[in-house]
């Protein structure tokens, strides 16, 4: 039966997924784009072209990190609506210490700015965590604000402490150089260890999280405050724990984005929507560790395919929007269906 | 350059009025959703999608009452589609808001490019300011009260009005109802599901409302992602004022004269500060979540918000 179950929520899932192409293909027709170049380029172009290939690695690990922190947070019943913002404030740490740091030896100061990145995650849901724990506030409503604040406050680092020198106009930082960049593992196939790395942290947290009582603690604090509390678990420390796990992780994100692809911050880094995509990779990956690494391989291949297609297709890549919010939809009611399924 | 206090006080207090509508209608309506016991965390996205609906068709008729009609029928539709899926089939009402919002912020930019395409647009016909007899001569205060976009009156009406209605009418009564205890409200004859429904559809129609009104009665314009997080602002707005109307008129206003004054500052001293302005831009924001630890203290949200109901 078990295995029976697993086999329909897939199908519901990839059903989810189709829907949310054929709006993608929808979108395309209005605009007047070739469906069928965008439907090849949409499934092809991640696999044939090595900006793809590398895109598809790096976007995967990133998502990983941040859809990690979003699930780990779910599980207690928090919504960090807040990623984008926590991988903004990682970015800019990372050049924060490449500039003001920059009198540190060499491997300290490439630890360093990972470090930073990940306590600048960290530090950004602070006042989400406590405004939570203390004050009972929405943590919904308080990370997605905080979004807005991290984006202004990227904009303003990026047009002073952290501009290049020789950036004129329009701002962007200094690019870092190679020994700051995490490198290829085999020299010419664009794949970086920021993967492994990223493997290698779900691993450690499946063993943290999955498999230890930290588990049955945060889902009871997420199914029931009443239980966890008659149960002795303490909520205020598992809701903190979790939360401050998840801007880490997210800021970490950013630093590895930085490192192993963008190497440099313009206004175009701002403006991904990848806190969403963490979200519904989360949600698509049932909160567990192994599920959502499986989701975010899928998204990072989904979302570079997209952008190929709204490029080739001459459509705005808003269009992956779209797709995204009918996948999300897709999702949730072949949830919806399955259960039903299992209850007559 | 000399700044005229007068001119300065007559800038912040205008703009602080004239944003208002955008948060009021978001908001109360929002309101009303919640009091039902859900919450369309999607407005921001049908606030987009007005907004376009709004500048596409004040553009190709000419007419920005048509336009704004045409507003709220595309939110009302979306209203309907997120009540389906939401207390129809009782989906996660977080997730299916935020794919609403992904999905407007998508569609809206994709329809606004195919419209815009490259020909050259007609100009854009906004609602003219109301300028009432005598009262908008009286100087500063007139200027400031008296010569404001008609739909500014009528937010300002509605606060009272969605206060009365949740306040003192057997409908509002009934939306409270089926927020606050659902089972009990079935037990005594309400159509849960009907109450909720109409609910998130009147909260929709306002939040397109919203869109709407900025569109008329500010920018007369689209870009990608214009809304720019103010409908989540109007959602925040709503926790701080307790589900109050009276209260989130002041949580709007308050915020607006931060926001006003900021700007205002910015652009008079825009030498002096340069390079910061993004750092007074934040300012609003962090003045918001300040707020909560004061005004937050004591929220309490309808016990049943985001818990589906089924029947029997």
């Amino acid at each position: 039966m078990q295995g029976l179950r697993w086999l329909r929520v897939t199908a519901y899932n990839a059903a989810a997924i189709a829907l949310g192409v054929i709006a993608g293909l929808v979108v395309v027709a209005y605009a007047g784009g070739n469906v069928e170049v965008a439907l090849s380029t949409l499934f092809l172009n991640p696999f044939t072209t090595k900006s793809g290939v590398q895109q598809v690695f790096v976007r995967f690990a990133i998502f990983y990190l941040m859809a990690m922190g979003v699930g780990i947070a779910l599980k207690a019943g928090l919504w960090n609506i807040g990623a984008q913002g926590q991988l903004i404030i990682g970015m800019v740490m990372v050049f924060v210490a490449y500039i003001y740091l920059a009198f540190l030896p060499w491997p300290v100061l490439y630890v360093t700015m990972i470090l930073l990145a990940t306590l600048g995650g960290l530090l950004w849901i602070v006042a989400p965590t406590i405004l939570r724990v203390r004050f009972g506030a929405n943590e919904i409503v308080v990370t997605l604000l905080l979004n807005v604040v991290a984006t202004n406050f990227g904009y303003y680092m990026l047009n002073g402490p952290i501009k290049s020198p020789i950036a004129i106009g329009y701002p962007y930082t200094a690019t870092l150089p190679a020994k700051f960049q995490i490198p290829n593992i085999v020299g010419g196939f664009p794949l970086t260890y920021a993967v492994p790395f990223a493997i290698v942290l779900g691993v450690l947290l499946y063993f943290l999280i999955e498999r230890t009582p930290f588990r049955v603690q945060a889902n009871t604090v997420g199914e029931s405050a009443e239980t966890a509390r008659y149960a002795g678990i303490s909520i205020p420390r598992v809701m903190v724990i979790t939360m401050l796990a998840a801007g880490a992780l997210a800021g970490l994100g950013g630093a590895l984005l930085q490192m192993s692809y963008f190497y440099h911050i313009d206004a175009g880094v701002f403006v991904t929507n990848w806190g969403f995509i963490a979200v519904i990779a989360a949600l698509v990956g049932r909160k567990h560790i192994i599920g959502i690494g499986i989701a975010s391989l899928f998204f990072a291949y989904i979302t570079i395919g997209a952008e190929a297609m709204a490029l080739q297709a001459n459509v705005p890549t808003s269009v992956v929007f779209v797709m995204e919010g009918v996948m999300m939809i897709g999702i949730l009611a072949g949830t919806y269906l399955a259960e039903r399924r299992t209850a007559m | 350059m000399t700044v005229l206090l007068s001119d300065v006080l007559i800038g912040i207090f205008s703009t602080t009025l004239r944003l208002s509508p955008l948060y009021l209608f978001a908001g109360l309506g929002e309101i009303v959703t919640e009091k039902s016991g859900v919450a369309n965390m999607g407005i921001e996205g049908i606030m987009l999608m007005s907004l376009f609906t709004t500048y596409a068709v004040d553009l190709t008729t000419g007419n920005p009452w048509l336009a704004i009609l045409a507003a709220l029928g595309v939110a009302g539709l979306i209203g309907v589609i997120f009540a389906l899926l939401a207390v129809q089939m009782r989906l996660d009402q977080i997730v299916v808001g935020l794919a609403i919002y992904l999905s407007g912020l998508g569609l809206s930019f994709v329809l606004f490019n195919t419209f815009a395409g490259t020909r050259a647009l007609p100009a854009f016909v906004n609602i003219p300011n109301v300028h009432i007899p005598y009262l908008s001569d009286i100087p500063v205060v007139g200027q400031i009260l008296f010569q404001q976009n008609i739909l500014v009156y009528f937010a300002l009406a509605l606060v009272v009005l969605v206060s009365y209605f949740l306040g003192r009418t057997s409908l509002g009564l009934r939306v409270r109802a089926v927020g606050e205890n659902p089972k009990a409200a079935d037990n005594m004859g309400v159509n849960v599901l009907k109450v909720r429904f109409l609910a998130v559809i009147f909260g929709a129609v306002l939040a397109g409302l919203a869109g709407a009104y900025f569109n008329v009665g500010f920018l007369q314009n689209f870009q990608f992602d214009i809304i720019s997080g103010r409908g989540f602002i109007a959602l925040a707005m709503i926790y701080f004022a307790n589900w109050g109307p009276y209260k989130t008129l002041f949580a709007a206003l308050s915020f607006n004269i931060v926001y006003a004054t900021q700007s205002e500052f910015v652009s008079i001293a825009s030498t002096a500060i340069a390079g910061s302005s993004q750092l007074f831009n934040m300012l609003p924001y962090v003045f918001l979540l300040a707020l909560i630890p004061i005004l937050g203290r004591k929220a309490r949200p309808p016990k049943y918000l985001l818990k589906p109901y089924k029947k029997g």
